[in-house]
């Protein structure tokens, strides 16, 4: 068990001085691929560090704190530090008190399950969301540039990014497409573009004039895109599909079934993207990330080599997330591998709240987990109007 | 123990296949094509059965049938009782209730109070009768009727079948997955007493999707096509459907209650108010269309609206002694910590949230200092969301964003305040105003979510005079 250095405890009216610290040891671990986060001693103390940081900086949360009884010195265990909902994210602000001004208010797009409506972030640091975002994206995505001495301005490492997403210009408040704007910085070779229009339909055309054109210029292609935008496409296609992508390449699904009238199964939805792509199933990767959270986890079978079923799959995610799996009635943790609702704490989210609640149902896989679909026990739903019924009618 | 036929057929039908679903305990029949073509073909072959005998005829001897589910010591009943808490998820006491307000409108009765609601002269469903004009006319149920409900509350497709027959016109039934037991077990029950009868009917479930041939035929062979379900499955529908096909859609709904000053008064008052909330609340663990998904309180009585609400978890409480709530899985169980941790959160945020009855299963109350906001916390077991009104008279207004959702307001208020309210609220989308201890159990004859329920499902063939 960690303990506290004494020099941790700054007055609150150090809080920027404080932030300045924290920051700049997450930084080290986003960016210099440091892995002494993944040290049970070393995380453990950066996140009390935050999470002291943030009692003090964030009154809402405070006051949270305070209700709990928890004395944020006396805590000796990152594990007890006390959750927010997913859903408060869009009821109330929770952000720490900075004179700097909000840099991003990022929102879920359309409406998700149940009763959870759009999420909302608000993001005073985008740098830290850029580190964060492209710092886990190259270690499962791309993990050919982790090796040592490579540089982002190697063009030789450049890829041609294809995103079946509205521009950043016109949905500003995603995260997604944000996320997706960092790659296409970082990674793209010039020819990436985004394909959807306003109403995030896919012009399918032009990806496949992108598609020819990558061939063209023998370059490995990314496509990315919420699973909605890949039906959208595979609809739409004719039975021949697409140009085979070129070796090496991959699609990257972002999820986004949620709040949808029709889904199907992943092990379906992969096996047509394979097929009208002709690229392996091995080479589709899973990325879950949520409006609150600014890391985020993904299917770490470029680096493992598979597996290429769906079902088998686990999601990772970075050295400075952990995360806990909670029995839904008591919020216990779960015996391993027994089902609960996750419950992340992303140190990433330094100017929000680090540990978060989610709705999501998922079991211990490893290191990871593996969400799991809506239980199939549900009780049966009845015949009145539910939230996201009204949203729909109304809105 | 052996699995439950999920379907009821008409004696002698065949062309299809039955499989265990042992993880349902259900046995299922899955029809080839030309096996449900010929299901079709024999249910339509019984109208004639139907055209045959009176409405009244009819009203009686499935009033008959309907009065078994009535009497505690009938083996059906009892059948119904051992399957319904697993099948619905609600607990042994809560079937017990469902069952006896559900077939209180099933026996003759109330079924003839029903015909004579929709029609007056019920006689016009079995020859051609003059209207105030002398016109001649008669109502015409179709050749057959596709009745699909969705994941319902047990009850809902014995009535549904019902009313078909009421209309004579036969029926094919898929009902809702926690509704498969009570019309199975009443379409049996017909075939015992009334074999003619039962060959007009037909039940069969299938999980969504899965009876693709049979639903393909149904929906394009259906003269008429009753949907109880989310709007998912009605918008679904209305691109299936045939465009000569009528669809009768019984949506979601949303219900509403509101408590005025006047009985807020003294403190016995406040809490007998809310006992009888507790109850609406309560009775079908908040996923009935009927059920109260917000209170509205009226402000300026010595009982505040988030007292009241406090009252009002302590009866749920209480109340969970008697009618214990069925069981809450992991989904809702993950919603509901969502929930009562933000607001929490808000209320310590100093926004006024508060969260009274956190046991689950109990029933939890969220007050929300704001009127304005129409929510849903439905599927989420009882719980109940309280607002305070500065006064009822806005509240006609404060419901109409919602107004094509809306169906019942329990409007617990003195008889001049209803009077002065009553009004305004017919054009809010309200189609039912009702007190608590009615707002669950609407009348056999009552216009469902505003319309004539038989009314519905008849065509008017008019008969003018020869020259």
């Amino acid at each position: 068990m960690a303990h506290v250095q004494p020099t941790d405890i700054y007055p609150p009216s150090d809080l920027a001085e404080r932030r300045v610290t924290i920051r700049q040891a997450l930084r080290t671990a986003m960016l210099l691929g440091n892995e002494d986060l993944r040290s049970d001693r070393l995380f453990n103390h950066l996140a009390l560090q935050i999470f002291r940081y943030q009692v003090d900086a964030n009154p809402v949360y405070r006051s949270l704190v305070q209700a709990r009884h928890i004395d944020p010195s006396a805590l000796t265990d990152w594990r007890d530090i006390p959750p927010v909902p997913a859903r408060a994210f869009k009821e109330l602000p929770l952000l720490s008190q900075d004179p700097r001004p909000v840099e991003a208010t990022f929102r879920t797009s359309g409406t998700t399950t149940g009763l959870i409506g759009r999420g909302v972030h608000q993001v005073r640091d985008l740098s830290l969301y850029r580190d964060s975002l492209i710092s886990t994206a190259t270690r499962y995505l791309r993990p050919e540039l982790q090796a040592p001495n490579r540089s982002s301005a190697d063009t030789s490492t450049r890829m041609r990014i294809l995103c079946l997403t509205p521009d950043l210009k016109e949905c500003p408040d995603s995260s997604l497409i944000y996320m997706l704007h960092t790659w296409i910085d970082e990674w793209d070779d010039g020819g990436g573009c985004f394909l959807a229009d306003p109403e995030w339909h896919v012009r399918t055309s032009d990806l496949r004039e992108a598609i020819e054109r990558s061939h063209l210029d023998k370059n490995q292609v990314l496509i990315a895109g919420t699973a909605f935008s890949f039906m959208h496409v595979l609809d739409r296609i004719s039975k021949e599909g697409f140009p085979p992508l070129t070796a090496g390449s991959m699609v990257v699904e972002t999820g986004g079934f949620k709040g949808r009238s029709r889904t199907v199964s992943r092990v379906k939805l992969y096996k047509a993207i394979a097929d009208a792509f002709g690229i392996s199933m091995a080479r589709i990767v899973n990325e879950y990330g949520m409006t609150e959270l600014l890391s985020q986890f993904y299917e770490p079978i470029l680096l493992e080599n598979g597996p290429e079923d769906p079902e088998n799959r686990r999601h990772l995610g970075p050295p400075w997330v952990r995360t806990r799996i909670l029995n839904p009635h008591t919020l216990h943790a779960v015996p391993s591998g027994h089902p609960g609702i996750l419950c992340h704490i992303d140190l990433a989210n330094l100017d929000s709240v680090a540990m978060v609640l989610t709705e999501d149902l998922a079991v211990a896989v490893g290191e990871g987990f593996r969400i799991l679909g809506r239980a199939q026990d549900a009780t049966p739903r009845g015949c009145s109007l539910i939230m996201e019924e009204l949203l729909s009618i109304s809105g | 123990m052996t699995a439950f036929r999920a379907f009821q057929l008409p004696p002698g039908t065949r062309g299809f296949e039955t499989a265990e679903i042992q993880a349902k305990g259900h046995l299922r029949a899955r029809f080839s094509r030309a096996g449900g073509e010929a299901l079709l073909r024999s249910l339509r072959r019984a109208r004639a059965t139907l055209c045959g005998r009176t409405s009244r005829d009819l009203a009686q001897s499935i009033g008959e049938v309907g009065r078994r589910f009535t009497e505690p010591g009938d083996p059906l009943r009892r059948e119904a009782e051992l399957k319904l808490p697993s099948e619905a998820g609600i607990s042994p006491s809560m079937a017990s209730l469902i069952i006896d307000g559900m077939a209180r409108d099933w026996t003759p009765e109330p079924l003839e109070r029903l015909l004579l609601a929709d029609f007056q002269d019920p006689g016009i469903l079995d020859n051609f009768r003059p209207d105030v004009e002398g016109q001649l006319s008669k109502a015409v149920g179709g050749s057959l009727a596709f009745h699909i409900g969705a994941g319902n509350l047990p009850g809902i497709g014995t009535t549904s079948i019902i009313r078909s027959l009421l209309v004579k016109c036969p029926v094919l039934l898929k009902p809702g997955r926690g509704d498969v037991t009570l019309p199975c077990l009443f379409v049996q029950a017909l075939l015992e007493s009334d074999p003619e009868l039962a060959k007009a009917v037909a039940v069969v479930y299938w999980a969504r999707g899965e009876g693709s041939d049979l639903e393909e035929l149904a929906i394009h062979e259906a003269d008429r096509v009753v949907a109880y379900g989310g709007t998912d499955l009605v918008r679904e529908l209305r691109t299936r459907l045939p465009p000569t096909t009528p669809l009768v859609a019984y949506h979601h709904r949303l219900s509403i209650g509101a408590v005025a000053r006047e009985h807020l008064d003294t403190l016995a008052q406040a809490e007998a108010v809310a006992r009888k909330a507790a109850r609406s609340v309560a009775t079908f663990d908040q996923r009935g269309c009927v059920s109260p998904q917000i209170i509205w309180v009226e402000e300026g009585a010595p009982t505040k609206p988030v007292t009241w609400a406090k009252l009002l978890a302590t009866e749920l409480e209480v109340l969970a002694q008697e009618m214990p709530a069925g069981p809450i899985d992991k989904t809702v169980a993950a919603a509901l910590q969502q929930l009562k941790a933000t607001a929490e959160l808000k209320g310590l945020a100093g926004m006024g949230d508060r969260v009274f009855g956190d046991a689950a299963g109990k029933g939890i109350v969220f007050f929300d200092p704001k009127t304005s906001g129409v929510t849903s916390l439905a599927g989420t077991g009882r719980t109940v969301v309280v607002k305070p009104i500065a006064d009822l008279s806005q509240l006609s207004e404060v419901i109409r964003p919602a107004s094509r959702t809306l169906q019942t307001l329990a409007l617990d208020a003195p008889e001049l305040r209803r009077r002065e309210l009553e009004d305004p609220l017919a054009t809010s989308g309200i189609t039912r105003i009702t007190t608590f201890k009615k707002q669950p159990w609407p009348a056999a004859w009552w216009r469902h979510d505003g319309t004539g329920p038989l009314q519905a499902l008849v065509s008017w063939v008019v008969l003018e005079e020869n020259d």
